[in-house]
């Protein structure tokens, strides 16, 4: 193995490491403000890029656009879901919206294959994918381009949460809810204001990984990645989500280069438990004390 | 009153017994065929294809013009998404309930596998699964569809080594019995020509990133890389190849991989791909039989276009039609066999003349293929593995 190919198969790591982080950033921003899981995040980041798929095949779009549209699809769809189905789920406990959100992950899945069939579908990238050669070293721009794009996004939701009027709030809920509401922040604003972000987060997710993974229906199980990586991060912390995030992409692409391909899938949950033995709130979390 | 209710008896009685000569699914107007089959999970595409839009096909196209000696055929099929013990409990309930008279065209080595014991105590044909693991080989009840993967492997090893006089090969295979009858098999063939597989790798369904396999292939400097994958990961294992710009290295697909999806989804770094075509191009072949194909598919599912994998159903129907007929009016499921047996020199126009005979093998033949501007081109005629 030369350095090169290193320094290839970490860069590609890294790439996919960035959408697992953004898919913790996603389920980490609804978990903050509500408190519960949401599995469908997966099946909404999927159905988002199938609109924007459906756009550019009829109307040959730029593929700007399709992502503005892909991502006015996901702040629809996450907008109506919450408004729709969770909300009314109000006064249930966690656990029973987490069985909501799994329950809605089959249903958009189906729904997905029944519009769209359950095939494959190529998807066209905003980057090329033939190497850049840097001396020894080739780099695939399109590794390049999901990297930078993550790390923009990235980027822009930190100085949303910092900067904002809403960023505060959704801080606020997330810090204590009841004196959030007396502070005259609407709750029930925030939720659905953290629904609509994950989904957007999920739709830009979805445009930058469907040309590398290609498009369809059980595209979401890349959620069961993000969930690990925010677990790995510690649960609820955005910048530990993209460092769970990259971390399992690199791991995940290095352990097959000494270990057996076969075990490439239990690498991430054997560090997982790992970390958790070690520092039980991952590697970022700050460690919750109860003080009586 | 009494009267009337005796009438009613006469007539149910009358309605329910069973004609001169009964076999299950067989009546004086229809035949009732059935499978289990994906239409959802990872291989719902090509089931959806090979069952409704390729069996369907070519049955639509038999009644309208009559049916098979004056009986109209018609499909039931049920949905196990690759799962085995799914697969089980419709097969079960096809032939308990819906009392089919065969299976036709059931998909995947795993689901067809987990049937094949049921059907053989049932003594219920199973007609051209689409599968290639040689499990269901010299079994008297089955009669096989797709060329079986020994097969495969033989014919492109003796092509690729012996023609092609190529000395380094590598593989990278999907992690289930598909990937590993080919890698056995393969390693099997190298043996008479001295040489050993430099290098194998394995992926697993789902898999987001094949760059580690890819680059510890690339280490072990293979002429040749032989893709034993489904369309997704063989894409991505494309597109991985032209990312780290290894383009010296011949890739070469299996049998069941070298089909329309994959060059899609592969888009330019498809181009120079070869391998083993088990099928004419669907859609741009200028066989007379698959332009009928074509222009049947036009009229009765214009919104479908035509692939390898509703050929491949089509075919199906067209082999269990011309033994139905042999089999003539008294049709049994053993005269189905003996017929079926009998067939020597049938001119499909799809495939070459094909005979079946013992060993219950219907495709025995492939010929080379390579990618050009986005599509198959053929590179030699029909090649052989006896």
């Amino acid at each position: 193995m030369t350095t090169a190919a290193l320094i290839h198969v970490v860069v590609s790591g890294l790439a996919t490491g960035s959408i697992y982080a953004l898919m913790a950033i996603a389920l980490v921003i609804i978990y903050n403000a509500t408190r519960t899981l949401n599995f469908a995040q997966g099946e909404m980041l999927m159905i988002s890029t199938f609109v924007g798929w459906a756009a550019w095949e009829a109307l040959a779009l730029p593929l700007v656009v399709v992502l503005l549209v892909a991502v006015a699809a996901a702040a629809l769809l996450a907008w109506a879901i919450e408004w729709a189905v969770i909300r009314r789920a109000i006064s249930a406990t966690h656990f029973d919206v987490l069985i909501i959100t799994l329950g809605l992950s089959l249903v958009l899945r189906a729904a997905a294959g029944l519009v769209w069939t359950h095939d494959q579908f190529p998807f066209p990238s905003f980057f090329d994918n033939r190497p850049l050669v840097l001396g020894p070293v080739r780099v695939a721009p399109v590794s390049l381009g999901i990297i930078g794009g993550s790390l923009g996004l990235m980027l822009a939701l930190g100085a949303l949460f910092r900067w904002t009027r809403l960023g505060r709030a959704m801080r606020a809920v997330a810090q204590n809810q009841r004196a959030a509401r007396l502070m005259g922040i609407s709750v029930e604003r925030v939720y659905s204001a953290s629904w609509v972000l994950a989904g957007v987060v999920g739709a830009i997710a979805g445009v930058l990984i469907a040309p590398v993974v290609f498009l369809s229906s059980s595209m979401g199980l890349v959620v069961i990645n993000g969930f690990t990586a925010a677990v790995l991060g510690g649960f609820g912390s955005m910048p530990g989500a993209v460092v769970g995030g990259m971390l399992l992409g690199v791991l995940e692409n290095l352990a097959p280069l000494w270990l057996p391909a076969g075990i490439k899938h239990s690498v991430p949950f054997l560090l997982m438990i790992a970390i958790l033995m070690i520092r039980p709130s991952g590697v970022l979390g700050r460690a919750r004390q109860r003080k009586v | 009153m009494r009267t009337g209710l005796a009438v009613v008896i006469a007539l149910l009685v009358a309605a329910a017994a069973p004609p001169a000569l009964a076999q299950q699914g067989v009546t004086d107007s229809e035949i009732v065929l059935g499978g289990s089959n994906s239409f959802s999970g990872p291989l719902a595409f090509t089931g959806e294809q090979a069952t409704r839009y390729g069996v369907d096909l070519y049955f639509k196209v038999v009644n309208d013009a009559g049916g098979i000696n004056g009986r109209k055929i018609r499909t039931i099929y049920y949905d196990d998404g690759y799962k085995p013990q799914e697969a089980v409990a419709n097969t079960k309930k096809l032939v308990e309930q819906d009392r089919v008279f065969a299976i036709i065209a059931p998909q995947g080595t795993p689901p067809v596998v987990a049937t094949l014991g049921y059907l053989e105590e049932q003594k219920v044909p199973l007609l051209f699964p689409f599968q290639g693991s040689p499990v269901t080989r010299g079994r008297p009840w089955v009669f096989n569809g797709m060329l079986l993967y020994d097969r495969q492997a033989k014919m492109m090893i003796d092509y690729l080594v012996g023609q092609r006089k190529f000395k380094a090969v590598a593989t990278l295979y999907q992690d289930d019995e598909y990937g590993k009858s080919f890698l056995t098999a393969f390693e099997k063939n190298l043996a008479p020509h001295g040489l050993k597989m430099v290098a194998a790798e394995s992926v697993k369904r789902g898999v987001t990133d094949v760059s580690a396999q890819i680059a510890k292939l690339q280490a072990a400097k293979p002429e040749v890389l032989f893709l034993v994958l489904t369309p997704g990961p063989a894409a991505q294992a494309l597109k991985e190849r032209q990312r780290i710009g290894w383009t010296k290295v011949v890739a070469v697909s299996s049998g069941p991989l070298t089909d329309e999806r994959y060059l899609a989804l592969a888009g330019d770094a498809a181009e120079g791909v070869e391998g083993l075509s088990l099928w004419p191009d669907p859609v741009a072949s200028d066989l007379a039989a698959l332009k009928r194909y074509r222009a049947e598919m036009q009229k009765y599912f214009p919104k479908n276009e035509p692939n390898r994998y509703s050929l491949s159903g089509y075919f199906a129907a067209m082999l269990f039609t011309e033994g139905a007929k042999r089999a003539g009016r008294t049709l049994t499921r053993s005269a189905l066999v003996t017929a079926l047996e009998g067939v020597k020199g049938f001119d499909s126009g799809i495939l070459p003349p094909l005979s079946i005979g013992a060993d219950h093998e219907t495709q025995k033949q492939g010929f080379w293929v390579r990618v050009e501007k986005g599509r198959f081109k053929q590179l030699t005629d029909w090649l052989k593995a006896e």
